[in-house]
């Protein structure tokens, strides 16, 4: 059963006409322009939700949504997290309005309502999983009303569009509505201490004998106690300020996760979730410790959803993070993998060179973290290389670090700062050259870090690696 | 020679670390002491040649003036004595009279220079920066929910080039009262303007010092300069 359009946001009794007229409108004029952009073959990933909503400002409390919406949002994490997500419930057969292939904002979130909307108005599908940028809250949460609303984390993330962790978790904790029931990660202090008054669950990872040493960040954003200000004491810190605290002065600390990752085995791959009612056994194809995150966030929110584990258990059987973020492969050898690390985003950056210092073997490091509009349109704001711990990459194994792109002299200067031998560190400011920098004579492993946008161009770098690799 | 970081649990938002890493690469030799919310600051026995503050969150910031108004008379000897100061992003709004916040509540603060600051938290100002210090151009990054409203006579720490000043229509950008600098421009500023970094260092008696990896700095701050002087790139 779908809702039908509803206005969510009340209205003078004058104005209801007027504005039902200007839904339509505006939801036919979107539909018209997502089927002129398809026939021009045309990705439609926020367009006629831009249209849309420039016709009809509340266009999102009017549109039909699923009868369960599901909504995802947090600094890191969230596509991956909505993509398996939308992928367990397509396995299982639902016909699901997601927005994976679209943009995350309130545009995005439109379009993907406006292609699944009869021309009525009403949404032909059951589910709704939604990527939700967290800036983007106002516009989307209070009219789209989330029935649950999964909240990875909250790190800083660009100051241009984020300014900090504190005033994000400020508009959720204000955009939030009551009834949407949180999903969230009882490691992250921060994001943990959203909306207390809402229905919720908390996952989180044990430590883990797997995990290596703690190694000291530039960014740990919850130093201090949310609730007095005191400092805070961690029990356990993973990474950043991922882990269990407490505060000495009010008693604040980390909520008991509901669903508590208790081991991994990464030989087997799989990871050993405990609930107040037992445990389970959980297949995962990817063993960074973000990714577990990742697949414990989904386990938990579809626990909470009411599916039995073993249900879900066999769907995790083949679920796999996307390739686009992830792809390993072995040529002649020698292993070539390419990780989207997502520019100015410290944090996610530092995820990356913390997985790559801490594979066994010599290692090559391409870096191309420029940000592509920025590029396009002007300079960058570069403060953030000095967040991300470009220090991990200064280790005896990693042999060569290629700083490629516009800013490849501002990433050289860092990595010296961060104490990489110059000799180490090759600055190629066009990607096109990128490859052919990269001495393969020592290295078993290169890896390509790649910013979001700057897909195509990372493959084309990797497919002059691979070619060069089977010469040799 | 001693360098003080105040508030280092908060004052880190936006890559301002890199500044005291920076200065502890050139400077191998001086003592870093860090000082954060509840300490007793080392400026008030004295002894500290550099004051350092960076960019907060606006509770930190808050929190921040509360913990120094106690020793604003002893902070204003020290200007007054040429002890160096620099207090990046809005920490440079500690060094005014006062922060209007959006419900018009004031946050007091040190009064070392005469300006007042006003937050606009639905209006984040994001900008580069390009503009002059005496003969030394200077490049730099502003992101910031407030601007600062200067009285006639205040001196700048730099003058516009391009990018906004104090507010939007401020011909100059910071504040400087002897050697007390304060700049809304944040993130790592000394390895980003290795000329500015080798006054400073010059400034604190140590002429000889040059800025770490110069050679590499200016590469990076030559290639900036051109950019941020020409005229078709969007600045803002």
């Amino acid at each position: 059963m779908c809702y039908n359009p509803q206005v969510s946001i009340p209205y003078a009794k004058e104005d209801i006409k007027v504005g039902r007229i200007r839904f339509y409108i505006a939801l036919w004029a979107a539909k018209l322009a997502q089927g002129l952009l398809r026939l021009l073959g045309r990705k439609a990933t926020y367009f006629s939700g831009k249209l849309a909503l420039k016709i009809c400002p509340d266009f999102l409390g009017r549109i039909g949504r699923p009868e369960l919406l599901i909504g995802v949002t947090g600094t890191n994490g969230k596509t991956t997290v909505s993509n398996l997500l939308t992928d367990v419930l397509e396995g299982w057969g639902e016909d699901i309005v997601h927005n994976r292939y679209g943009s995350n904002i309130d545009a995005g979130a439109a379009t993907s309502l406006i292609d699944a909307a009869t021309l009525g108005g009403r949404c032909k599908k059951r589910i709704g999983v939604l990527e939700m940028d967290e800036r983007s809250a106002g516009r989307i949460l209070p009219r789209l009303k989330p029935d649950w609303l999964l909240i990875t984390n909250l790190f800083r993330d660009s100051m241009r569009r984020n300014a900090h962790p504190e005033y994000i978790a400020a508009l959720l904790e204000k955009y939030i509505p009551e009834s949407t029931r949180l999903v969230l990660n009882a490691d992250d202090i921060i994001s943990s201490s959203i909306a207390p008054k809402n229905k919720r669950a908390y996952f989180g990872i044990d430590p883990l004998p797997i995990e290596p040493p703690e190694r000291g960040n530039i960014v740990i954003d919850a130093r201090l106690c949310p609730a007095c200000g005191a400092k805070l004491e961690y029990l356990f810190r993973r990474y950043n300020h991922i882990g269990s605290v407490r505060c000495p002065a009010c008693g604040l600390k980390s909520p008991e996760p509901d669903y508590r990752l208790v081991s991994v085995d990464g030989e087997g791959g799989m990871m050993t979730v405990l609930e107040s009612n037992g445990w389970y056994d959980y297949k995962i194809n990817n063993m960074a410790i973000y990714n577990i995150y990742n697949y414990l966030a989904v386990s938990a929110l579809l626990r909470e959803m009411g599916y039995q584990k073993a249900k879900i258990a066999e769907a995790f059987e083949t679920l796999k993070i996307v390739e686009s973020r992830f792809l390993r492969e072995e040529i002649n050898g020698k292993e070539l993998t390419v990780i989207m690390a997502k520019g100015l985003n410290a944090v996610a950056c530092t995820r990356s060179f913390d997985y790559v210092a801490n594979q066994p073997g010599n290692k090559a490091v391409v870096l191309m973290l420029d940000d592509v509009f920025d590029e396009k349109e002007s300079s960058e704001n570069i403060a953030w290389l000095y967040d991300a711990d470009f220090e991990f990459l200064n280790s005896p194994d990693i042999a060569q670090v290629v700083a490629v792109g516009v800013r490849c002299l501002d990433t050289r200067l860092r990595l010296l700062i961060a104490g990489v031998e110059e000799a180490k560190i090759i600055a190629v400011p066009e990607a096109s050259n990128a490859a052919e920098a990269v001495d393969l004579s020592s290295p078993d492993k290169i890896y390509v870090l790649y910013e979001l946008y700057r897909r195509d161009s990372a493959m084309r770098v990797r497919d002059e690696l691979a070619e060069r690799l089977k010469t040799i | 020679m001693k360098i003080e970081v105040l508030f280092p649990e908060a004052g880190n938002l936006f890559g301002d670390t890199a500044n005291i890493k920076y200065l502890r690469l050139c400077l191998p030799e001086a003592e870093f002491v860090y000082t954060g919310f509840g300490d007793v600051p080392a400026f008030a026995e004295g002894g500290v040649d550099l004051i350092y503050s960076g960019p907060m969150t606006e509770s930190k910031q808050e929190a921040a003036a509360a913990a120094l108004l106690p020793y604003s008379g002893r902070i204003r000897e020290l200007v007054e004595a040429g002890i160096h100061f620099l207090f990046t992003g809005n920490s440079l709004e500690l060094l005014g009279h006062y922060i209007e916040a959006e419900d018009g509540g004031r946050i007091s603060a040190l009064g070392i220079a005469d300006f007042y600051s006003r937050r606009f938290m639905d209006k984040r100002y994001n900008g580069f920066f390009l503009g002059a210090s005496g003969d030394v151009e200077i490049t730099g990054f502003n992101s910031r929910f407030s601007h600062s409203y200067p009285a006639a006579g205040v001196e700048g720490f730099a003058s516009v080039k391009r990018g906004i000043g104090l507010n939007e229509t401020c011909a100059f950008e910071g504040v400087r009262v002897n050697n007390c600098i304060g700049t809304y421009l944040l993130g790592p500023l000394l390895p980003l303007n290795p000329p500015f970094a080798a006054r400073l260092l010059a400034s604190l008696g140590a002429p000889d010092a040059r800025p770490a990896f110069y050679d590499a700095a200016m590469e990076a701050y030559s290639k900036r300069l051109g950019e941020f002087r020409d005229r078709r790139l969007k600045l803002d």
